[in-house]
């Protein structure tokens, strides 16, 4: 059964579980297919699937990104903050981006460059930017997000006859960027190299410290991409509104297939990861689990996918 | 030969502290071999000629790509001039493990093949198409993993990666080292040719001695951390090769 | 010592920021940094040290090795003590108390090692679902901070606070005693030359897991020494707080390299950060801002590469 599975691709796995999950859904829940629960569904796995393009990115260079909630606090509170002090939004965004660019690139190329763990450098920078920020809002932040991205994430949104926001079709463009770019540019190509055999690449042209730097960087940027989304959708801005970005991220880039060491994977799995993610939240919430007991279900179900399908080699294999 | 001609040039190079410096050049068409006994300074020197290792004195130079001469640093802006190096241990520095043939090919040589940072994939298929011929690789697809293939076929994959690049000189870390010996005849084919035909020079470390004396036209014998001997054509034999790298004076 | 230290480089700035911060701490509280409050001290500190050394081991048996769960298993223990056994069965002796948190901590150390070794799941997605497992447990079995604690375990945070420190560094210097011990280094710096050289890789892999079940488990009791309670908010930051402690403790991620010293210094560190900046009533948004940029700081001072770019030498 598991070396069936094993056969078949990750991401299409990913995805069959995702309908899979669906349909027990609407077997045992009353209501759970109706559009608005689907349109609802579409519309968090988007903000996830965006959440985790950096995550996609930075495990497959063979690292991990701890900062990714933390930025999206930061980038959630400050676009709020700023906005509601008058600042224009078309001035606001490209801020808000470029300083958590900056920050990512810190990580990337701190990391790259003396080789400390990732881990550490974005957990010490993302808690800093924490503080920072709260401290600047003293706690509470006000301010809002435009109307125009209030509409554009809305779950009761449409665009002419077709019943979902903007978002949608927007983040369908940017999904086919990220993959045609991680297949088919030179940097998307030497960011698998890296993440094969960082010292292989190194030999064959590929700048490690560069290459970390850029991606850290769109990783943060991606991140307060999705923080200024989250304003948009939840109306209030909230510090600690990426908390469950941390593991949801690394989940739908597992789930989807690609795996920790590095070299592997690619973005459609995440993509189908999040679907997974989410249909199975809101399964599970909608048979009348306690939230405690949802993340409890879900940290099982993890482990069991990834023992299907995700396993390491064993270190005879590696010899 | 003046020492104009060498397109790789080496002076004073000190291995170790207190070792006599080393004096090298290389020109067109030469090949020259590096033999010791393991751990006896010919890593450390293939090393510092790629410029992956700083020796503790002495200067490297390259003539690049444009006619100019350039110090050799770095080894990034060296291969930039026109150096390639294929590593010694090919699971650990050579191979990226997971990745099909394609890509273990196509890495080195993207900067050329590309175009606003997208991959020109059909140049570089047919270039592929090119070495596979001109190598005799053996491989199911483009896209099958590297780990399918043999030592051997690696090997070639590895070297392919780097006439990509249309090197100017090419320097190589033991480079048959675990290879069948059909590939291993192969391979001295594609060496003789690419130093007769083209012109390119090889600096070949070798931990065989009979390898050395099948391909190159002078070895330079190293022994603690100095080049001990210098053997031209005529005075290469397989005993004073031996004797010179256990510290003997030649006979 | 200073022989002992000259091998342990990583070690020197760990030790030197807990000098200047203890010095701090002594000039700025010296009430509480007295020989007859050393108790209480200790006992405020102790959690997060066992957290910081029950993290070590994974981390030294290297290729990703690292226990996300160590936090979460340590609110496990607090809420599973209050709530089922004193409450619930309404035991309250250590006799019994101890060796059933203990056989938490082997069982749920057990339950890592065997995802992550025998199962051989990357170790941060195992840790993270027994982390979401028990965090989820947690909060189920007690939704809200409640209850209350013997006296003796209450203790573990005052006077006695250093009995379960001082059984958990016995318990580290007899393994340091047993080939086992030799074994971690050698898979954590190189596991395939430790499996070439018949050193059982996954046994001692899945050793290293049960042992940090086994100190967490330890951490959690003190921790419910020091709340009191059940509470099923606290424990959860702890992970990272280790984490944080082991890196500052100069200790690679990458494994092979590491010990219980690097561990506890850089959890005392940590912690007289803290107590230095709550003497001075500052938020905890600054904490947190000096937390993490102390924590980035020490890692880039750390680092080995940083040496070797400021010798001018390279290697491939």
């Amino acid at each position: 059964m598991s070396a069936a599975l094993a056969r078949i691709p990750r991401p299409v796995a990913a995805l069959l579980l995702a309908l899979a999950i669906h349909l027990i859904g609407m077997a045992l829940i009353r209501g759970f297919g109706t559009m608005f629960g689907i349109r609802a569904m579409l519309v968090l796995a988007t903000l996830l699937a965006i959440a985790a393009i950096g995550q996609t990115l930075v495990i497959i260079i063979g690292g991990i990104d701890l900062s990714i909630p933390f930025v999206i606090g930061f980038a959630n509170v400050t676009a709020a903050q700023l906005y509601g002090d008058g600042v224009p939004f078309a001035v606001v965004l490209p801020l808000v981006l470029a300083v958590a660019m900056a920050i990512g690139a810190f990580n990337g190329m701190v990391s790259a460059s003396l080789a400390i763990h990732p881990l550490i450098v974005t957990l010490g920078t993302g808690t800093a930017l924490q503080g920072a920020v709260q401290l600047w809002t003293a706690g509470f932040p006000t301010g809002a997000a435009p109307s125009y991205v209030t509409s554009f994430v809305s779950i009761g949104g449409s665009i002419g006859p077709i019943p979902v926001p903007w978002l949608i079709p927007a983040f369908l463009v940017l999904a086919a960027v990220v993959i045609l770019a991680l297949g088919r540019t030179v940097y998307g190509r030497r960011l698998y190299a890296l993440g094969s055999n960082p010292r292989a690449a190194r030999l064959a042209l590929v700048d490690p410290v560069r290459t970390w730097t850029i991606t850290f960087a769109l990783s943060a940027g991606f991140a307060a991409l999705t923080g200024v989304l989250l304003l948009g959708f939840s109306g209030a801005a909230y510090a600690r509104v990426g908390e469950p970005y941390l593991f949801q991220t690394i989940a739908a880039v597992v789930i989807g297939g690609t795996t920790l060491i590095g070299g592997r994977g690619g973005y459609l799995g995440t993509i189908a990861g999040a679907l997974c993610l989410i249909e199975l939240t809101t399964v599970l919430v909608g048979l009348g689990l306690r939230p405690p007991l949802v993340q409890a279900t879900l940290g099982v179900t993890i482990v069991a996918l990834v023992a299907i399908y995700g396993r390491e080699a064993h270190v005879r294999e590696l010899i | 030969m003046t020492d104009g001609q060498a397109i790789l040039a080496a002076q004073g190079i000190r291995l170790a502290p207190g070792a006599s410096p080393i004096d090298f050049a290389i020109r067109p068409g030469e090949i020259v071999g590096l033999a010791g006994l393991e751990g006896h300074g010919q890593d450390m020197f293939i090393q510092a000629l790629c410029g992956l290792h700083r020796p503790e004195a002495g200067e490297i130079r390259l003539q690049g790509k444009d006619g100019h001469t350039v110090q050799v640093t770095e080894f990034a802006k060296a291969a930039a001039q026109g150096l390639a190096y294929l590593p010694r241990d090919r699971r650990t520095t050579g191979v990226l493990g997971g990745l099909s043939v394609f890509d273990n090919f196509a890495i080195a040589a993207l900067p050329d093949h590309q175009r606003f940072g997208i991959v020109d994939r059909p140049r570089l298929r047919e270039k592929l198409a090119h070495f596979t011929r001109e190598l005799g690789m053996v491989y199911r697809s483009p896209h099958a993993s590297i780990g399918t293939l043999s030592g051997g076929n690696q090997q070639k994959v590895l070297l392919a990666r780097w006439l990509a690049r249309e090197p100017r000189v090419m320097l190589m870390n033991d480079p048959t080292r675990g290879v069948d010996l059909g590939t291993r005849m192969k391979l001295y084919e594609v060496f003789r040719r690419l130093a007769a035909d083209q012109g390119i020079p090889l600096v070949i470390l070798s931990s065989e001695i009979e390898e050395i004396l099948q391909l190159c036209h002078r070895v330079l014998v190293f022994r603690e951390a100095r080049l001990f001997a210098e053997l031209d054509r005529d005075a290469m034999t397989m005993d004073r090769v031996i004797a010179a790298m256990f510290g003997q004076e030649a006979a | 010592m200073s022989r002992w230290l000259a091998g342990r480089a990583y070690l020197r700035l760990a030790a030197g920021l807990f000098v200047v911060l203890l010095a701090v701490n002594i000039a700025l509280n010296p009430v509480r940094f007295a020989p007859t409050s050393l108790g209480v001290t200790i006992g405020l500190a102790s959690g997060l040290v066992l957290a910081a050394i029950a993290s070590m081991p994974p981390i030294l048996a290297g290729r990703g090795g690292i226990d996300i769960s160590v936090g979460p298993l340590m609110g496990l223990v607090n809420v599973v003590v209050v709530r089922w056994l004193v409450e619930g069965l309404g035991i309250e002796s250590p006799f019994l108390i101890v060796p059933l948190v203990l056989l938490l901590g082997l069982l749920s150390g057990a339950l890592n090692g065997l995802l992550a070794t025998v199962l051989r799941i990357q170790p941060i997605v195992a840790t993270l679902g027994t982390s979401l497992f028990y965090a989820g447990i947690t909060l189920t079995i007690v939704p809200s901070p409640a209850g209350t604690v013997p006296g003796w375990i209450k203790a573990l945070a005052g006077p006695t606070s250093i009995l379960p420190l001082a059984a958990v560094a016995l318990l580290w210097l007899l393994i340091k005693r047993l080939p086992f011990y030799e074994q971690l280094l050698c898979v954590g710096s190189d596991d395939r030359a430790a499996y070439t050289a018949g050193i059982p890789v996954t046994l001692v892999r899945f050793l290293a897991y049960v042992l940090a079940g086994l100190i967490a488990a330890v951490g959690g009791l003190c921790l419910t020494g020091l709340i009191g309670s059940a509470d099923p908010n606290i424990a959860g930051t702890y992970t990272l707080l280790a984490i944080s402690a082991v890196a500052l403790g100069g200790v690679s991620l990458a494994g092979g390299r590491g010990g219980l010293v690097a561990a506890v210094l850089g959890a005392a560190d940590i912690f007289l950060l803290q107590t230095a900046l709550t003497f001075f009533n500052v938020s905890t948004f600054v904490l947190q801002i000096v937390y993490g940029t102390v924590l980035t700081v020490a890692v880039v001072l750390n680092a080995d590469r940083l040496r070797q770019l400021l010798r001018g030498r390279r290697h491939t």
